[in-house]
């Protein structure tokens, strides 16, 4: 049972249900309101009957020509309200935004490469490995870059995956 | 596209402008002089909104043309560069040497001047930063001629940030733009110096002129935002808005709007003065087509149509959102409100704490006639029964919901049929009953049965779970959800006898285990199948140690959590039961570990830290609290610094909404009555760390302005109102405020499950404790003033007396007597009777510690106005110091013997006892010392003033008796704490496992866990979850628990002991001829 609405900074103060799972990262202030300041309706979050806060996602779009995509910078449930498919709900809703209102290419996110259950998951919402990014956390663990291809990459051009890895300094975007 | 080698990257790069003479203007997104140096800057630079790919192609164009600039303030580019490359590589002594050259040639620069001042305060040398950039600023000033460019100005503007003077940045940009008054860079230069000093008033005449200069848009909305933040976040009238509504009509008239962002400020500028007819009418327009997600804009269109009245149309509306959104729970919430003709929720959105959102929907009692009333239901319910028809997706929970949510609605009416209420909860058992969220999604509804009513949906619900044949994890889940039901209903815990209790814990516990196997190919990362029944388990058991007092239980409580994080360690629900429950046992250098390993950091420090944080204040664990407290003041005081830079960065991207919402958190936070803890507790910590030493401590006072600022804060605070941004939701039932924890009192039955945080009470109690502490700092600098003042006063019989001090002491004294209740002369009369065998009513262990510590500075008081020659009748003391000796020395030794030396005994009596250590008995320290420095000149005064000593004997025997007292008192507390450590381990661990070995009471889970390990096999588990099984044991947690209660004591002992060594030293300056 889900009302998604745009995140605001008072959500700050109630997501810790979510933020202390161990897989979550709580970023700096500056980080949630830079992309509060300039992607809002990249940064949404679900919530429950007696207002409890389910989950978020955080994004943004940026890129230029045909590297023009949306990326996936969180998504993250609560315990409590796992199994219920709420990441899907909140990847897609990213995902419209970018095809729709922004006319992306693609959608892309990276994720550790020890994950596996996260993996498994995008793989299930449609994402391919693009690409590995060598040392990608912290300089210790390796990243891979998924990708979704959306309508306006007719051919599919920007999720044919990379032969080789990469490193993090290789990458275009932040 | 390469990077350059000294272009900005694409990432900062923001906005870029072609004029028609092909000029560019660009705006950077970490706007940095840095950057803008290396390229020519601008004289008359626009920012227009443009296209991503827009803005690639004018950034080609700009690269062409940028090298064909060369100027930085004036300053050839290739002469500014290397001083940037040197502060860039942090090498500030080479920058300041290239700056000097630089310097040598313009000495008349004030971008160079500027650049001097940015050095010398990365230097660490902001004195120096200081005097040089005001010298730049005076150039500035006084040459005309000079160019005036945003480069220079925002050179001085960061330097002066940093410095802490951000009016003098403002005054550089006012003057400029006084002398350039039609430049726009220079305006919106001025107007981020206005959003940083947060001059609502001033941002809004700066952004008028700049729309009346190019009339574009977004200066209009800077204004429109400006003006809305006056109204909300200042002292602005409200009607102000009509202002702005006025001004965005005109605009609108003749340009038109077009950011959403843009339409959203006219709408909530609109609503905000209730002309909810004249915004539909604009968002039904051809405006209306900027929001682009149509969901979010029928959400508007429903509640603005609600709020004129209109009820029909907005249901309409929602029930159109539902359709495409059937699982939108508050939109159903809506939906049945504007059915009923109930505007109720939207009040109430205004009223309530967005932080604490209440659990339950209000409603207002309905209006309607009975047949309204009861048509109205059946449109809904008929609605809902669609939905739940059309859905597919056996996930979604919200019409199912809702019908429970109309038999409510029909209940609070007295209309409700509970039988049909019980069914439709037990449908939605059958349907979602395997959900971690069941219990928390039908809390509201089970709560207005009668509880005849509760006993018979639970009869029926175990019933159809025992019919239920569904796949084990769901099978596994209703058995949760029955638990949690059960106690829900029944409020299980305070009604259920003892032995049900026991038996309902190792039911869970055994249902955990038995259930190990379905998690045994889950990724380690992934939460287990049942996790949830060991918190369960956790809770019952304390509710059984709150019931008996048997501390088995807690232990066992304990092992319960410590097993599960052995299985999986990342479960963070029974790292805060576990933290509160070490805490409660006193092992909080154990509980202090758990709370580092929730890894709690940045924002979730304002929510999380008060699980942690008032324990560890009353604790000798200084380290630890010294982390605590700095980490999350930097990280507030970061924000604070920061926000408005934010705040600009939401302008310049057009999210004006986003403005609004910065300003305003940022008061909040600003107004966070943990903030405040943490900012009063701070220097009060450091005062304790320094007691021992004198001249030490009047370092930090002289650090702390002699406390001057914090009474300011204590004069401010009663007028302030505070916020409380705690989830209270994290922390465990026997505790649902860090000021409360029911384990402390006696049993009685309470209602904890709904729960709902008291912030009234909460308000007033906090503000009356910052208000008294805040006094601290300055009591304890008076205190010390004033004793040192009294020998003196004392030597040169007719020598200048310090009445400043001792007027300042009386009256700080008479204000702490009145938080505590009293007239000075009243609460003068409690302390008299403190040593008198039979404990004052008024004085009791929440109050001791102030009531002692108003003890200390009274007696520093009297020192200094003439009490001391009237000392008492037995000793050489005066009185109140008499009486202060003996207090503490009668609260000290009182706790000492109340505490045998058992691991397991309580430990909130240890908390006070270290308090009066490292409090009163701190103070008074520190005014003994200022006093012995006083009558004991150093040898150097010795020869002129050499009589001190032997004139003031009274006082000289005075210290001598205080001083043997206390040391007495300390070795006492000394030999206490050895006691701790004298037994073995083995002994100690014996202790605690034995309260576990009993035929009945604690130890039944801990029986079948040891059943149960030796039962398994890796085949059954898997290899993880086996291994963690067979390595684990309950003696290592007991282990841990007398190792970090053992450990608080040491850090305790060895502060007693600095604070013995200063006493044993004061005894010998004393004998000494």
């Amino acid at each position: 049972m889900t009302t998604i609405r745009r995140f605001c900074c008072n959500d700050l103060l109630r997501f810790a249900s979510v933020n202390l799972d161990h897989l979550t990262e709580t970023f700096n202030m500056s980080f949630y309101m830079t992309y509060l300041a300039r992607w809002p309706d990249y940064f949404h979050v679900a919530q429950a009957p007696g207002n409890r806060i389910m989950g978020y996602i955080m994004g943004k779009v940026e890129g230029q020509g045909e590297s023009w995509h949306g990326h996936v910078t969180a998504v993250t449930v609560a315990p409590e309200y796992r199994r219920q498919q709420l990441a899907k709900k909140l990847m897609n809703l990213l995902e419209d935004i970018s095809d729709n209102i922004d006319k992306a290419y693609f959608v892309d996110l990276f994720v550790r490469a020890s994950n596996a259950p996260a993996i498994k998951m995008y793989e299930k919402l449609g994402y391919v490995i693009y690409r590995r990014v060598l040392r990608y956390y912290s300089g210790e663990e390796d990243g891979l870059d998924m990708r979704k291809a959306l309508s306006r990459d007719v051919e599919k051009k920007s999720i044919i995956p990379l032969k080789r890895p990469v490193t993090p300094d290789e990458l275009e975007y932040d | 596209m390469k990077p350059l080698p000294y272009g900005p990257s694409k990432q900062e790069l923001m906005v870029v402008r072609v004029f028609e003479d092909h000029r560019i203007a660009l705006i950077f997104q970490n706007y940095s002089p840095k950057k803008m140096s290396r390229f020519s800057p601008f004289s008359h630079l626009c920012v227009l909104c443009v296209s991503e790919e827009a803005e690639n192609n004018a950034l080609s164009l700009w690269i062409g043309m940028a090298s064909k600039f060369g100027l930085a303030g004036g300053i050839p580019e290739r002469k500014v560069r290397p001083i940037w490359d040197a502060i860039d590589s942090r090498q500030f002594k080479n920058a300041l040497k290239h700056v000097t050259t630089l310097l040598s040639k313009h000495p008349n620069s004030p971008y160079a001047l500027a650049l001097k001042a940015l050095v010398l305060e990365r230097m660490g040398k902001p004195d120096e930063a200081l005097s040089v950039s005001l010298n730049a600023k005076q150039l500035l000033y006084a040459n005309d001629s000079l160019l005036m460019d945003d480069l220079t100005l925002s050179s001085l503007q960061i330097v002066f940030q940093r410095l802490d003077h951000l009016d003098l940045a403002t005054a550089c940009y006012e003057h400029a733009c006084s002398k350039f008054p039609n430049n726009l860079e220079l305006m919106m230069g001025l107007f981020n110096c206005y959003v940083r000093e947060y001059s609502f008033v001033k941002q809004q005449q700066t952004a008028i002129k700049m729309y009346k200069l190019v009339g574009e848009e977004r200066f209009l909305l800077w204004a429109v935002c400006s003006i809305q933040l006056q109204v909300l976040c200042g002292n602005g009238e409200d009607k102000l808005l009509f202002l702005a509504e006025g001004l965005l009509k005109k605009h609108v008239a003749s340009h038109s709007l077009h950011e959403p962002e843009a339409l959203m400020i006219y709408i909530s500028i609109l609503e905000r003065q209730s002309k909810f007819g004249d915004a539909l009418e604009i968002l039904s327009g051809k405006l209306g087509s900027l929001l682009m997600i149509e969901v979010d804009k029928l959400r508007l269109q429903g509640r603005l149509l609600a709020q004129a009245g209109d009820y029909t149309a907005a249901a309409d509306v929602f029930q159109k959102i539902l359709e495409s959104c059937p699982d939108d729970w508050e939109c159903f919430l809506h939906y049945l409100g504007c059915l009923l003709e109930d505007g109720s929720i939207w009040c109430d959105e205004a009223v309530n704490d967005p932080v604490h959102p209440p659990k339950f929907v209000n409603c207002k009692v309905s209006h309607l006639t009975d047949e309204e009333f009861d048509s109205r239901l059946s449109t809904a319910s008929a609605f809902i029964q669609k939905l739940q028809a059309d859905t597919s997706n056996n996930l979604i929970r919200c019409p199912y919901l809702a019908t429970l949510e109309i038999e409510r609605r029909k209940h609070l009416c007295g209309k409700g049929d509970d039988d049909h209420l019980i069914d439709d909860i037990v449908k939605y058992f059958c349907r979602f009953g395997h959900l971690a969220c069941f219990t928390s999604d039908v809390e509201m509804f089970v709560d207005v049965l009668t509880t005849d009513k509760k006993t018979e949906l639970l009869e029926k619900l175990m019933k159809t779970s025992g019919t239920s044949s569904a796949a084990p994890t769901k099978k596994l889940g209703l058995s949760i959800s029955l638990f949690k039901i059960k106690q829900l209903l029944l409020g299980d815990m305070f009604k259920s006898s003892t032995s049900d209790l026991e038996l309902s814990c190792v039911q869970m516990f055994e249902m955990y285990c038995k259930n190990l196997p379905l998690s045994k190919d889950l990724d380690p990362q992934e939460g287990m199948h049942g996790e949830e029944l060991l918190s369960m388990t956790c809770n019952i058991l304390v509710q059984l140690f709150w019931r008996t007092k048997n501390v088995g239980y807690l232990v066992e409580a304990i092992i319960v959590l410590e097993f599960g994080l052995a299985i999986r360690r990342y479960v963070s629900q029974y790292k805060i039961l576990l933290l509160h429950l070490y805490s409660h046992c006193g092992a909080l250098s154990v509980a202090h570990e758990w709370y580092k390993s929730l890894d709690v950091k940045n924002i979730l420090m304002e929510s999380i830290l008060h699980n942690i944080l008032p324990q560890m204040l009353v604790s000798p664990l200084w380290t630890g609290l010294n982390n605590l407290l700095k980490d999350y003041l930097k990280f507030m005081d970061d924000h604070f610094r920061e926000s408005a830079d934010l705040t600009f960065l939401a302008y310049r991207h057009r999210n004006y909404s986003k403005v609004i919402e910065f300003v305003q958190f940022k008061d909040r936070l600003q107004h966070s009555s943990q903030y405040l803890v943490a900012r009063v507790e701070t220097p009060i910590l450091q005062l304790k760390q320094n007691a021992d030493n004198i001249e030490e401590e009047e370092g930090i006072l002289q650090g702390l302005k002699c406390g001057i600022h914090f009474l300011e804060l204590s004069n401010e605070i009663g007028s302030k109102s505070l916020t409380f941004n705690e989830d209270l939701q994290t922390r465990p039932w026997w505790t649902p405020t860090s000021e409360k924890n029911y384990l402390l009192g006696p049993f009685e039955g309470i209602s904890y499950y709904p729960r709902e945080p008291l912030t009234e009470d909460r308000d007033t109690s906090l503000k009356r404790v910052i208000e008294k502490k805040s006094l601290l700092p300055r009591l304890i600098y008076l205190s010390v003033q004033s004793a040192s003042a009294s020998i003196k006063e004392h030597v040169e019989v007719n020598g200048s007396v310090t009445p400043d001090i001792t007027l300042e002491l009386k009256l700080l004294l008479e204000r702490y007597a009145q938080l505590l209740g009293f007239s000075l002369s009243e609460a003068t009369e409690v302390v008299m009777g403190l040593p008198n065998g039979e404990r004052s009513s008024v004085v009791s262990d929440s109050n001791l510690i102030d009531w002692l510590n108003f003890t200390v500075f009274l007696n520093a008081w009297r020192l200094s106005s003439h009490e001391l020659v009237q000392s008492d009748v037995n000793g050489c003391r005066p009185r109140i110091w008499d009486i202060l000796d003996t207090s503490l020395e009668k609260y000290i030794l009182e706790k000492v013997r109340s505490m045998e030396p058992q691991v397991c005994s309580p430990w909130s009596n240890i908390e006070l006892l270290i308090q009066l250590v490292t409090e009163p008995l701190a103070w008074h320290g520190l005014v003994i010392q200022s006093c012995l420095r006083s009558c004991l000149p150093s040898s150097k005064k010795k020869k002129k003033s050499g009589s001190a000593y032997q004139s003031s004997s009274n006082l000289a025997h005075a210290i001598t008796d205080s001083v043997r007292h206390l040391s007495h008192v300390l070795e006492d507390v000394m030999k206490w704490i050895k006691e701790w450590n004298r037994r073995p381990e083995d002994e100690n661990l014996e202790s605690i496992l034995i309260l576990l070995r009993n035929n009945e009471g604690p130890g039944q889970v801990l029986h079948n866990l040891e059943t149960f390990i030796s039962s398994m096999n890796d085949a059954e588990l898997g290899d993880r979850i086996f291994h963690s099984l067979k390595s684990w044991s309950p003696a290592d947690v007991a282990r841990k628990m007398m190792t970090g209660k053992l450990k608080v004591l040491m850090e305790f002992s060895a502060i007693c002991e600095s604070k013995f060594k200063l006493l044993q030293s004061m005894k010998q300056q004393v004998a000494q001829p």
